[in-house]
């Protein structure tokens, strides 16, 4: 009989599951985290299982992470820089650097050819710095969040803010619109800022290749774009950058278990 | 026998990112008049809007108006002014000549926080945060859209309790979505109104602390208004603060004052000249009353 092995990652704006045995991942799920972390969790726990075929009895060990992840009724709960790390590491073993572009937050790692973090750096007081930023510019401008990455890559000329502030940006973007700025050069310009915030937290990490970019930011392919153009790197980025951190609580269950 | 000095009048406009002031005052630098009205979108209607306000209000005409200062955020979208002073210099002078005294002003408006040190009615230092929204009106602005209440209702309501919340978030985005999360937790609104304000105030207590807090001190802007924001920032600083009765108008009123000095001036230098400027096109008026 198969061993099966269940992480879970409640993040601020959305949560996710991985399932996996011995060979690799089984299932995945993805949903949004709500206010009730409790509910979600049993609720993305089901899903998870109904996509793997299997009952919850069937999972040797559990663990959780994510800011709600303590309330995720796993065996064990991880910090989110350990489940990046030892995620990323599994899917690329020659990273050595990771930037997570969360919701709300960011943060950078380093990690040694073991997986192992060697230095990691937070932020977690602004929403310049996270991918909260891009869900407002796409309300504003009534997008949807796949659709930036493509829309923002024609931009020619990137709109230039004259803040930082998300809030004072939501301003300033309609101040922009009502200009005649196209939305191209707003989500060009928006990335600037974002890729500015990002590259502060660089400070005292030492960013060494292989790159990989992680996290619900991951999915904008201009944010990724001016990153590298930002930072003069190449990254990696994961089919599925969002459940890096469940994948990682996944394979720290398994472990616990050697 | 009337001193020909004692009829002329100096006025300040101040144009701030959400309301706009205006003052006039006599050549003893007393106050006469002033009226306060929002800035809107567009700087210069506001700025006749409110010179026309405060000349209707007060009974002067233009004509005896001798010199007119604009300042805050719009200054330079007011033609008519004869001079352009900046806001920090505008309020020192304001808040010295309502409290003489005082040696700290800490002003919160609409998109700024500023801490002023002040001696001998003279600006000495300053702080001033205006990239963050966390720590300005416009946190208590998205903290009242997102709760679905006026400002001054929130601030009545905090003062019900004693025992504020704990917001977390630095962020204005963040605790707009922790103010959330502490509601579907059951957290009694006080509470967390309470909380929000305590927010505010350690934010820029810790400005002004980066300046060393010297008493007495004033506290201005617009947020001063909020019975709420004054309790918490009271209890953050640890200290009474002083308020104005009208907490918006130290800039203008500073604008004012320093109208009247740079006006001595140029009398005593014997370049004074009358002003010619007039007021430009008449305003339309978008409020709900004029249709």
């Amino acid at each position: 009989m198969n061993n099966y092995y269940l992480g879970i990652d409640i993040g601020s704006v959305s949560s996710k599951a991985v399932v996996i045995d011995d060979k690799g991942i089984v299932a995945l799920s993805v949903m949004p985290s709500g206010t009730n972390y409790a509910s979600t969790s049993a609720l993305i726990k089901d899903v998870a299982f109904k996509a793997a075929g299997i009952m919850e009895n069937e999972i040797t060990a559990s663990a959780a992470t994510g800011i709600g992840g303590r309330n995720a009724g796993c065996n064990s709960y991880h910090g989110v820089i350990l489940c990046d790390a030892k995620g990323v590491h599994y899917l690329f073993p020659a990273v050595r650097s990771i930037i997570d572009i969360g919701g709300q937050g960011s943060q950078l790692i380093s990690i040694d050819e073991d997986g192992r973090v060697i230095n990691f750096n937070v932020s977690e007081i602004c929403a310049t710095g996270s991918a909260r930023l891009l869900q407002v510019v796409a309300r504003i401008l009534g997008i949807s969040i796949e659709d930036i990455g493509p829309l923002s890559m024609k931009s020619t000329r990137p709109s230039n803010f004259s803040t930082s502030c998300t809030v004072f940006l939501e301003t300033e973007i309609i101040t922009r619109i009502s200009q005649g700025d196209k939305a191209e050069d707003i989500l060009a310009g928006i990335h600037h800022s974002i890729a500015d915030k990002i590259s502060a937290l660089s400070r005292g990490v030492d960013l060494q290749p292989d790159i990989a970019i992680i996290g619900g930011g991951a999915l904008d392919s201009g944010l990724i774009n001016t990153i590298e153009e930002k930072f003069g790197i190449k990254a990696l980025v994961p089919d599925n950058p969002r459940i890096i951190a469940a994948l990682g609580a996944a394979l720290i269950a398994r472990d616990s278990l050697d | 026998m009337n001193n020909p000095v004692s009829r002329l009048y100096f006025a300040g406009i101040d144009i701030g990112s959400t309301m706009s002031k205006a003052a006039i005052v006599d050549s003893y630098t007393r106050l006469l008049c002033y009226v306060v009205g929002p800035t809107g979108a567009e700087h210069r209607r506001r700025a006749n809007r409110v010179m026309e306000d405060v000349l209707a209000k007060s009974g002067i005409s233009l004509d005896e108006v001798a010199y007119i200062i604009s300042t805050g955020y719009g200054r330079v979208n007011v033609p008519f002014a004869d001079k352009q002073i900046t806001e920090l210099t505008c309020h020192a002078r304001g808040v010295s000549a309502l409290f003489p005294e005082a040696r700290t002003a800490i002003d919160i408006g609409g998109q700024d926080a500023k801490v002023l040190k002040i001696k001998n009615g003279k600006l000495v230092d300053f702080l001033t945060n205006d990239k963050c929204a966390a720590g300005t009106g416009r946190f208590l602005e998205v903290a009242a859209e997102t709760l679905g209440l006026e400002l001054n209702e929130m601030g009545r309501i905090s003062l019900l309790t004693s025992t504020p919340v704990k917001i977390n978030s630095m962020c204005t985005i963040f605790a707009q979505q922790e103010i959330i999360t502490r509601l579907s937790e059951g957290e009694p609104l006080p509470d967390i109104l309470a909380g929000v304000y305590i927010a505010i105030a350690t934010r820029v207590a810790k400005l002004a602390h980066q300046l060393k807090v010297e008493v007495p001190v004033v506290f201005t802007g617009g947020v001063a208004k909020n019975a709420g924001m004054v309790k918490a920032m009271e209890t953050v600083l640890g200290i009474p603060l002083l308020i104005p009765p009208e907490p918006l108008i130290t800039g203008c009123l500073g604008a004012a004052i320093l109208a009247r000095d740079e006006a001595f001036r140029l009398i005593q230098l014997g370049e004074f000249k009358a002003r010619k400027k007039q007021l430009g096109e008449a305003y339309i008026d978008f409020s709900e009353n004029a249709f």
